[in-house]
């Protein structure tokens, strides 16, 4: 061999040497996982440790991002147009239906089949909001439910029994502000966040005033029925006095604080007040007590707006890898241990865990829930509803602007009509 | 002897100039007509490359960051566009949708109120300002430094500042009225739709008014001491000064900066959706924000693009002005 070829061999042997005797390299497979960031640190840490250790056990590295609440369809939007949704989303009540009618998530029907294998059958109220023509595009994560809170001392003060209605809500609240114990005790928030429109259905769906039939199509807010529940919900702003105006500004924290603050005896939020007392040894935690939220002349229907669910998306090149990944954070071992250290934020969505010893109120909570859009599944139209703020502002309609509740039904249902009109129930 | 290069740069230390690599030697005035014009030719077209060279980079910022997404919100607006759809021309039908509707009339009605009551605030205080800055004899640095601070913090810090401020029951307003004994209950600031309006209001004059009081501190020190002296000597009173002197004198910086700041003030949108998210109901509802909600929340990015589109006329009469403005200063020196 002459010089040159031979320099080149040499070379090659060294290369290729070098090449077998390097350490192992790092993951070939790398995943994004997008994810809520609650308001309980702790279970959100049992998350991310048990999402590492998952994608560990196949050899993947993940890379976690967070959102809120608030900021959740901000990145999602983005992320559609540019198509780079991530290999994993948990997605809101709402996002399977958003997404799965674009074509951007898998059909994961083998992945919760897996699941219910181990968890037990999953929720039927659950199943609307994730399974669509007959094929399920998200696994449910689990309920966050939303709770009545409530001050058993000053309800002890007055005299009432803890309210099953929401006119009982109404009256004991005149007897609380009445006995000069606080100006404005009932803290229910008409605004854009979920501690507005969430019960904002439930009060709706539970004086029959549900605005589609059970095929998910329009049918319109009956007007009696929801006038009645417009007045309800209104009087404690007009006429009672017994809520403040200022409660309609709320963030979504705003009502925790107030409630911590001692400022408020009722409102709606899920089990993070529960979390914040307890772990700041708060002086209200021994008065503090939650109940099932109302009842109305309809039943209790209580919205199961927030729901999580992991999606896989179509974007992503790693599916094998990324279903790997949620079956094993779905995993009873798993699962068990997130819930457990969620304190009872996260409700399990199937039936094997729901039947186990947690928190009775929180648990007949989400049994009693029905997806976004019920009594039809939920659809982007559903989800439209919702995001547009349409029922808050139809509340808001009648205790800011003074219009009548019969005005404020018909341009709900005139909203609520035209995006059913623009986005037909397949 | 040959002619060196016109371009007039270069001249080397010793002898004949430097010749510049992009520009070719002129020929002689001997050279034959055809070679001179020749010349002028490639002159000509060498000096426009160059020219169009150096404006690229700038060119492609302009198309790139500017105008392409300028003409595609346009596009969009014209468009039925849902997010992750295709988009469907549908002409001017988003625009119509939004004029008919009563609520986006409220959105329209409350950004007028949102940009001119700031303003207005903003122009009146800022003149105190800079009024009181000039007259201050001692610690002006510092108080010059110390009043531009709600400048530079952070838009968030500040609106979320004066959220609490402003909190029914633990907001440091509230709470020091009811203790001076001044109120009996506390003020609703965002919940009552007119006091939500101006508490975020307050909030975006606080965060702006030293941008217009440093600009008309230093338009006002341009102003000769002699015609106050002047002044001063045929009586004028302090008030008659600033009136017939200061204001007259600065009035180009005042329409400048009010035009920008109204510009800035129909964009906002920070203050309002960290304060009240448009509520209580729409009373704060701006465009910004319901741009937003149309866009982000609803999905719904054809009519966003539409709602935000309706206070392009305002802003391009507006930057009409500034640039009319600014061209005539620039003729009169």
């Amino acid at each position: 061999m002459s010089g040159a070829p031979r320099r080149i061999f040499t070379i090659a042997i060294i290369l290729a040497l070098a090449g077998a005797l390097a350490p192992a390299r790092a993951a070939d497979v790398k995943l994004t996982l997008w994810r809520l960031k609650t308001y309980i640190p702790p279970a959100d840490k049992i998350l991310d440790t048990t999402i590492q250790d998952c994608a560990k056990k196949i050899g993947a590295e993940v890379q976690i991002q967070t959102y809120t609440f608030d900021d959740m369809w901000t990145k999602y939007t983005a992320a559609i147009e540019s198509k780079t949704l991530p290999d994993i989303a948990e997605l809101d009540a709402v996002g399977p239906a958003r997404l799965a009618n674009l074509g951007r998530l898998s059909d994961v029907s083998d992945l919760v089949g897996t699941v219910t294998k181990e968890l037990g059958e999953l929720a039927q109220n659950a199943e609307g909001a994730v399974k669509f023509g007959g094929k399920f595009y998200a696994v449910p994560h689990y309920s966050n439910a939303l709770l009545l809170f409530y001050r058993k001392d000053l309800l002890e003060k007055v005299g009432a029994q803890p309210p099953d209605t929401w006119e009982a809500i109404n009256e004991i609240s005149v007897k609380i502000k009445k006995a000069g114990i606080l100006d404005y005790p009932q803290g229910f928030p008409w605004n854009r966040t979920g501690d507005g429109y969430d019960p904002a259905m439930s009060l709706l769906w539970s004086y029959g005033a549900a605005w589609v039939d059970k095929s998910g199509k329009y049918i319109g807010m009956p007007k009696d029925k929801a006038v009645q529940a417009i007045k309800v919900a209104t009087a404690p702003y007009l006429t009672d006095k017994t809520a403040a105006l200022d409660y309609l500004s709320w963030s979504g924290s705003g009502n925790n604080e107030a409630f911590m603050a001692g400022k408020i005896a009722f409102t709606p939020n899920g089990p993070s007040i529960l979390f914040q007392e307890d772990s700041t040894k708060h002086p209200l935690r021994k008065d503090t007590a939650i109940k099932i939220m109302p009842n109305g002349p309809a039943g209790r229907n209580l919205a199961l707006t927030f729901v999580m669910n992991w999606g896989v998306p179509v974007d992503g090149k790693n599916q094998k890898e990324a279903r790997a990944v949620v079956a094993c954070i779905m995993s009873k071992e798993k699962f068990t241990a997130y819930m457990t250290g969620s304190f009872q934020q996260a409700v399990p969505l199937f039936r094997s865990l729901l039947s186990n010893d947690y928190c009775k109120v929180i648990v007949e909570t989400v049994k009693l829930g029905r997806p976004v859009g019920w009594p039809g599944p939920t659809t982007p139209a559903a989800a439209e509803v919702i995001s547009s703020n349409v029922l808050t502002d139809m509340l808001t309609r009648v205790i800011v602007d003074k219009v009548t509740p019969e005005k404020a039904v018909d341009e709900a249902n005139q909203r609520i009509k035209e995006i059913y009109d623009r986005l037909p129930v397949k | 002897m040959a002619q060196g290069p016109v371009s007039g740069a270069g001249g080397g230390a010793a002898g004949a100039p430097r010749q510049s690599p992009l520009v070719l030697a002129r020929p002689a005035d001997a050279a034959p007509r055809a070679a001179r014009l020749a010349w002028h030719r490639i002159n000509r077209v060498q000096e426009r490359l160059l020219a169009y060279a150096l404006i690229l980079p700038v060119a492609l910022l302009i198309v790139g960051l500017i105008a392409y997404p300028f003409l595609n919100a346009i596009w969009l607006s014209l468009t039925e566009k849902m997010v992750g759809y295709p988009a469907h021309f549908v002409g001017f039908k988003n625009y119509v949708t939004l004029w008919g509707s009563s609520r986006f009339r409220i959105v329209a009605w409350n950004s007028v109120v949102y940009t001119v009551g700031s303003i207005g605030a903003k122009v009146v205080i800022g003149l105190a300002m800079a009024v009181a800055l000039q007259k201050a004899a001692r610690g002006n640095q510092f108080l010059r430094g110390f009043l531009l601070l709600p400048w530079v913090i952070p838009t968030v810090v500040i609106a979320l500042t004066w959220r609490w401020l402003l909190d029914l029951y633990r907001g440091l307003v509230n709470v020091s009225l009811l203790d001076l004994g001044l109120i009996k209950a506390g003020f609703h600031w965002l919940g009552n739709p007119d006091l939500a309006m101006l508490s975020v209001i307050i909030a975006n004059v606080w965060r702006g008014f030293p941008f217009f009081g440093v600009s008309f501190l230093a338009a006002m020190q341009t102003v000769p001491q002699d015609l106050y002296d002047a002044a001063s000597v045929d009586g004028a009173s302090a008030w008659q000064q600033f009136w017939r002197i200061s204001l007259p004198s600065i009035k180009g910086v005042v329409a400048i900066v009010t035009l920008l700041s109204t510009i800035w003030t129909l964009n906002d949108f920070n203050i309002v959706y960290i304060m009240t998210r448009g509520g209580p109901g729409a009373a704060t509802h701006i465009f910004a924000t319901y741009s937003y909600e149309l866009g982000i929340q609803s999905q719904r990015w054809g009519m966003a693009m539409a709602a935000s589109m309706y206070s392009l006329p305002v802003i391009a009469l507006l930057i009409v002005f500034v640039v009319r403005y600014l061209h005539r200063d620039e003729a009169a020196s």
